[in-house]
């Protein structure tokens, strides 16, 4: 399923059956649906190598580590440096956007932060939102898609029918209006906290039915499988049915899901700093600063392939996992 | 240094006025359209000034009016374009320089006559003054105009102060109340004379007449409520062709039945004046340099990329002006959030007054301030700096800062939140600044943006927002009404202008001085002796760092070659649209 | 009848959003009134704009009279006179003295002339290097095009988008600044934005394609077609991209329909005149008839493109057609 924006980042649906029948045939087969995954996804050297760059950002961004290396390389991102930008034009001065040894990635425009620094701190954001507001999807998705699936009838019209209204909506609309009308101390939360919190719940909440149609579509093939019907006839009560027999064996297509959600999510959260409603200043992140670049990009073409790299490397790494990992669950489709 | 510095100095401007539009004829530079003008000429006297008749003058824009109808506007660069299709009884004077700004007759023989006490104002209209279809202007029309503007549903865009200073009160408009003798603010004696009565006098009638539009008059035949911006009918030098498209533009034709001999103030030179709207501001840019365009109508300058291209460009850079805006980027101080005088001293010790000015575009983008009013005011002084200084190297004084903590009490410092328009990157990077400044004295400032939508109504410009939220700063801009110091001043510093909703007074001061000042000053007579006073509030509320001043802004404003009787008009602020002409 | 409801409800929850939630954080009438007004409104105006716009009223009451308007049509005054806004009318722009139904017809071509542009460009390239990436299944082809597509959809528009400004039309001057000028004046002026949102989507239409031609070669019906022994491009294009496009349509009707209805993001990016453009202003001005207008036209531009799309798998899915 392509996202509802143009920043599309999974295709969650690219193969839906394909991975789906390959999961349950395994599970079916009573192996260790992991240790076997695990076994393949070794041997996927373009999976490992995005695995690995992807656990080095994140070590990289938690908050002790960005810190200590920010101070041996670039200093606080928040720190202005004058004398390294023309004072008329407000480009970065030097060639390639004032790039050296102190500042690798060069400066901003105007004032003269250290775009390295600040795009170590803008990883954070993206990383967290991304993260946290794909958990979100997933939990609601899931829990509707299995509600759905599972007793059909008008609780899964209504559900279907809802996922179709949310999918019609143009998102980024909503979600620029809500997050301008939020008051600060909302739900006890201020500044930059709030600003994330309801991001995370705008990108996660209005994500949800791409993970819920998936999950419904195979809570119903496995309503009917022997096994359900099996438990069902020795009186197993439909919330043991749930959890114990169904749930189980929807670990492993969520997992897949889950990863190609993320690039998605950290897309749409660029995508809403783009617009201007991402976190708040001096914070920084990657689509803010392609935001600020639009002004910028005659004086400072840097300034836009930094944060584009930046979010373009990130979101292909997740990519290249996630289908590293669908391929591990399911070899057919390699 | 590349670019002059002292261009924009009073004493220029003072060079400017001997090469008034008076001096146009004796020009003799008709033929190589402005090859001789230097960088910023147009600031200060008349580029290729001629006289030539014909051609199309060609103006873009990459929004839109917010109204073309004169009762209906508040934009500069709107107010600025109506004089071409439509006359008041003042306007502001075709002037470059600071003679821009004073107000003069238009349709009025003379100013206001002040009578009763200051409680009437009366102007009498010009001989053979006409409409487009050539029937005369009559005194009735100019009250009819002047009561439809009592309709604040229908013509809500304009200005608000015939509503506030006449006495009609409870008067409703003629869309609601159709016998217009029902409206008691304007009386009209004969078929030439206008008598305005006021509640209490009002020194500056004059320029509130004269800076909108909403004495322009109309038959009330003619009108059409709130879709009369978009066809306007015209007494002034151009007529509307065909109603006008918002979003995509108009075109106007000559007016015939417009006499030169009536009106000092306008040209009609070009044959034909073609509007295009909605067009990207890059594009705009692009087409001025190529001179397919003529005019960037908001007259704010152009974008980055042009930027960058014109200072890098001697050749292009020669057909630039970078004057003075008319408004001040200052950054006000709450004084209800933060109380305590010797906290605010704090705030402005420790502004970096460098960062902010580079963060509004360096030298091209402004000028270190000092005063709150900037140099277009009329009878503004520089004043003395408190503790600040005017200087684009000057990062502030932590130290002063540190005692001026220590004497509010708060030696660590203290933690209020700054707001700035999202949708406006230099006030986003001067809320950085600002909030990297004043952290080097343990001031914290959380920032949050706003659109630029709600931002002067909903959030900055409401008091009650402002305190519950407890934001002690914010980013503002102000352009006064008309070029003097009540017209810059009053709305942002006098208590009686604070509102709920769309405030202006954005330090929300209570100052009884201040306050005391601007009830006194309303019915002092004398421009000089008003001036004075104007110069004492504004030194008051920087005393009181109620306000921080910032940078005058500058646009950097680009003049083809082919257009005519350039100038910067210090009323507006951008180029005075009301004689430009084509060449060539 | 389906598609109604969709509407009333999707007309429904954008109502409340804009209206209620901004009332739960505290803005009041008097706030949305100075929307209207121009600069420093006194209190006077606010009341007289709140009289005229009835903004006192209760919520239900406002939706009402916006559901019958569009059903119906409605009249707006403008002091002098009435103004038909015939039905479908969306309502009337305060800033414009526009109905927004003209508005949103009149930024339409800027939008069509992205999203079909885009969308052809996308279909053909797409489809095609997915159904050959499939056809040489791990061959050098498909992974070289296998790897340009998962970079392709890690790339949003707005980086792609201001990438080819600086470079291509600012630094080298290869292209002209892109500017709408009608498809009769200069069919290609929006080239650039259709590259750029056409390289996002058909990197991920090739991936949907190929796996959908993995899967649809393996089917039983195309072995027996093979065996009868029709000729392989018979086969392929006829049987097994036949059966491909209709999950391919699917996602296609959705896509296009909300890129019809504002495709925000490259609008912003390239400052195109859109109904995205329009949309996002609207928000930014807080003109609530504007964004609740687009707002639907979006929804009904994805209702629309799915019924298409429903019809549409009759003539393409044979096994659609048969059951």
């Amino acid at each position: 399923m392509t996202a509802p924006i143009e920043v599309t980042g999974s295709e969650a649906e690219a193969q839906p059956d394909a991975v789906l029948k390959g999961v349950d045939r395994k599970a079916i087969q009573g192996r260790s649906l992991g240790q076997i995954a695990w076994m393949r996804l070794k041997r996927d050297k373009i999976a490992i190598s995005s695995a690995v760059f992807l656990v080095v950002l994140i070590i990289v961004s938690l908050p002790g580590v960005t810190g200590l290396i920010t101070g041996l390389v670039g200093g606080s991102p928040n720190k202005f440096n004058m004398p390294l930008v023309d004072a008329t034009l407000g480009g970065p001065i030097g060639k390639l956007g004032g790039m050296s040894l102190d500042h690798p990635f060069g400066v901003e425009p105007i004032n003269g932060r250290d775009l390295f620094s600040r795009i170590l701190y803008g990883a954070r954001v993206s990383l967290l939102i991304g993260v946290l507001a794909t958990l979100v999807s997933v939990v609601i998705g899931t829990v509707l898609g299995i509600v759905a699936g599972f007793f059909g009838g008008w609780v899964d019209t209504l559900i279907a029918r809802t996922m179709d209204v949310f999918l019609a909506f143009p998102l980024v609309l909503f979600a620029i209006s809500l997050v301008g009308v939020i008051p600060s101390g909302f739900a006890g939360l201020e500044g930059n906290g709030l600003r994330i919190a309801i991001l995370v719940f705008i990108i996660g909440f209005f994500n949800w039915p791409y993970i819920g149609r998936i999950v419904r579509g195979q809570t119903m093939s496995l309503r009917e499988r022997e096994f359900v019907d099996a438990s069902r006839s020795m009186g197993a009560k439909p919330g043991y049915i749930l959890f114990r027999e169904i749930l189980p064996n929807l670990y492993a297509p969520i997992l897949v899901y889950a990863t190609l959600l993320i690039p998605t999510n950290i897309l749409f959260e660029a995508a809403l700093s783009f617009l201007g409603v991402g976190i708040n200043p001096p914070d920084p992140s990657w689509g803010g600063m392609l935001s600020q670049a639009t002004e910028l990009y005659s004086v400072a073409p840097h300034f836009v392939i930094v944060p584009g790299l930046a979010i373009f490397v990130t979101v292909l790494a997740f990519n290249l996992f996630g289908d590293g990992l669908r391929d591990a669950l399911d070899p057919r489709t390699r | 240094m590349k670019s002059p510095k002292v261009v924009t100095s009073a004493a220029a401007a003072a060079v400017a006025l001997s090469l008034g539009l008076s001096a146009c004829g004796g020009s003799d530079d008709s033929g190589d359209g402005g090859g001789s003008a230097k960088f910023d000429a147009g600031s200060t006297a008349v580029v290729n000034a001629s006289d030539k008749k014909g051609g199309v003058l060609k103006y873009a824009q990459p929004d839109d009016f917010d109204s073309l109808d004169p009762a209906n506007m508040y934009y500069a660069y709107a107010l600025n374009f109506s004089r071409v299709y439509s006359r008041g009884l003042m306007t502001y004077a075709s002037k470059p320089g600071t003679a821009g700004a004073e107000i003069v007759p238009d349709l009025a023989e003379a100013k206001g006559v002040v009578g009763e006490g200051g409680k009437t104002v009366t102007y009498t209209l010009k001989q053979g003054v006409k409409y487009e279809d050539g029937s005369q202007i009559k005194a009735a029309d100019v009250k009819y105009a002047v009561a439809r503007t009592f309709d604040r549903g229908v013509l809500r865009n304009g200005p608000s102060y015939f509503t506030q200073l006449l006495d009609a009160d409870g008067y409703k408009g003629p869309f609601k109340d159709k016998n217009l003798d029902n409206f008691k603010g304007v009386d009209t004696p004969d078929e030439r004379t206008v008598v305005f009565k006021l509640k209490k006098p009002f020194s500056e009638f004059d320029q509130v007449v004269g800076f909108a539009g909403q004495t322009n008059p109309l038959p009330q035949a003619k009108d059409k409520g709130e879709r009369y911006g978009l066809h306007p009918f015209s007494s002034g030098p151009y007529k509307f062709e065909g109603d006008y498209q918002p979003k995509k533009g108009g075109v106007l034709v000559r007016n015939e039945h417009w006499d030169q001999a009536t009106d000092p103030n306008r040209k009609q030179l070009p044959d034909r004046i073609e509007i295009q709207s909605a067009l990207k501001a890059e594009e705009i840019d692009n087409r001025l340099i190529s001179g397919s365009v003529h005019v960037d109508l908001p007259g704010s300058g152009v974008q980055a990329a042009a930027r960058q291209q014109i200072l890098t460009q001697p050749k292009l850079k020669d057909s630039a002006d970078n004057p003075l805006a008319g408004f001040h980027w200052y950054l006000p101080i709450n004084t209800e959030v933060i109380p305590n005088v010797e906290c605010r001293k704090a705030i402005v010790w420790a502004t970096d007054r460098s960062a902010l000015f580079r963060a509004y575009g360096g030298e091209v983008g402004g000028e270190p301030a000092t005063s709150i009013q900037p140099p277009t005011v009329a009878g503004r002084e520089k004043g003395t700096d408190f503790y600040t200084k005017a200087d684009a190297n000057y990062t502030g004084d932590p130290a002063k800062a540190k005692e001026a903590l220590a004497a509010c009490g708060q030696p660590n410092g203290f933690s209020t939140k700054m707001v700035f328009r999202s949708d406006r990157p230099k006030e986003k990077l001067a809320a950085e600044a600002m909030k990297q400044a004043l952290e080097r004295v343990g001031i914290k400032i959380e920032l949050a943006g706003y659109p630029s939508g709600t931002y002067t109504n909903e959030q900055f410009g409401s008091p009650a927002w402002t305190k519950k939220e407890k934001v002690g700063l914010g980013t503002y801009g102000w352009a006064p009404d008309w070029s003097t110091g009540y017209g810059y001043l009053q709305p942002i510093t006098d208590q009686d202008a604070i509102v709920d909703t769309g405030n202006s007074n954005t330090s929300v001061l209570k100052d009884a001085e201040v306050n005391k000042k601007w009830d006194e000053v309303v019915s002092i007579q004398d421009p000089a002796a008003r001036a004075k006073i104007y110069n004492e509030i504004d030194q008051r509320v920087r005393e009181q760092a109620a306000i921080i001043p910032n940078v005058y802004a500058k646009s950097l404003l680009f003049r083809p070659s082919t257009l005519a009787n350039v100038y910067l008009h210090a009323g507006f602020g951008m180029y005075n649209y009301a004689t430009l002409g084509v060449t060539g | 009848m389906g598609a109604v409801g969709l509407l009333l409800i999707i007309s429904a929850v954008t109502f409340g959003i804009f209206f209620l939630v901004p009332k739960a954080a505290g803005v009041t009438s008097d706030d949305l009134a100075a929307r209207f007004a121009g600069k420093t409104p006194d209190a006077a105006t606010l009341e007289a704009i709140k009289d005229r716009f009835a903004l006192d009223e209760p919520v239900p009451v406002q939706y009402g009279k916006y559901i019958k308007s569009i059903v119906a049509g409605d009249t707006y005054d403008t002091g002098v006179e009435t103004i038909d806004c015939p039905a479908p009318c969306l309502g009337y722009s305060f800033r414009t003295n526009q109905p927004v139904f003209d508005e949103i017809v009149d930024r339409a071509p800027v939008t069509f002339m992205i999203a079909i542009g885009a969308a052809v460009l996308w279909l053909l390239a797409g489809i095609t290097i997915g159904v050959v990436s499939a056809l040489r299944r791990g061959s050098v082809i498909d992974r070289v095009s296998m790897g340009i597509a998962l970079a392709g959809v890690s790339l949003p528009v707005f980086f792609t988008g201001l990438l080819s400004l600086a470079f291509v039309v600012h630094r080298w001057q290869l292209l002209p600044e892109v500017n709408y000028r009608g498809f009769s004046d200069n069919p290609f002026s929006l080239l650039l934005p259709w590259i750029c949102l056409a390289f996002l989507y058909a990197a991920l239409y090739a991936r949907l394609t190929r796996a959908g031609m993995l899967e649809t070669m393996n089917e039983d019906y195309i072995r027996t077609a093979r065996a009868k022994g029709l000729p392989e491009r018979t086969v392929v294009v006829k049987h097994g991209l036949r059966a491909t496009l209709t999950p391919i349509m699917t996602v296609f009707g959705l896509d296009f329909g909300l890129l019809l209805g504002g495709a925000i993001i490259t609008e912003r990016t390239f400052s195109l005149p859109g109904i995205g453009q329009l949309a996002l202003d609207g928000i930014y001005q807080s003109d609530l008839p504007v964004v609740l207008g687009a707002t639907m036209v979006v929804a009904l531009f994805v209702v629309l493109a799915n019924l298409i799309v429903d019809i549409l798998y009759g003539v393409v899915d044979p096994r659609v057609r048969h059951s």
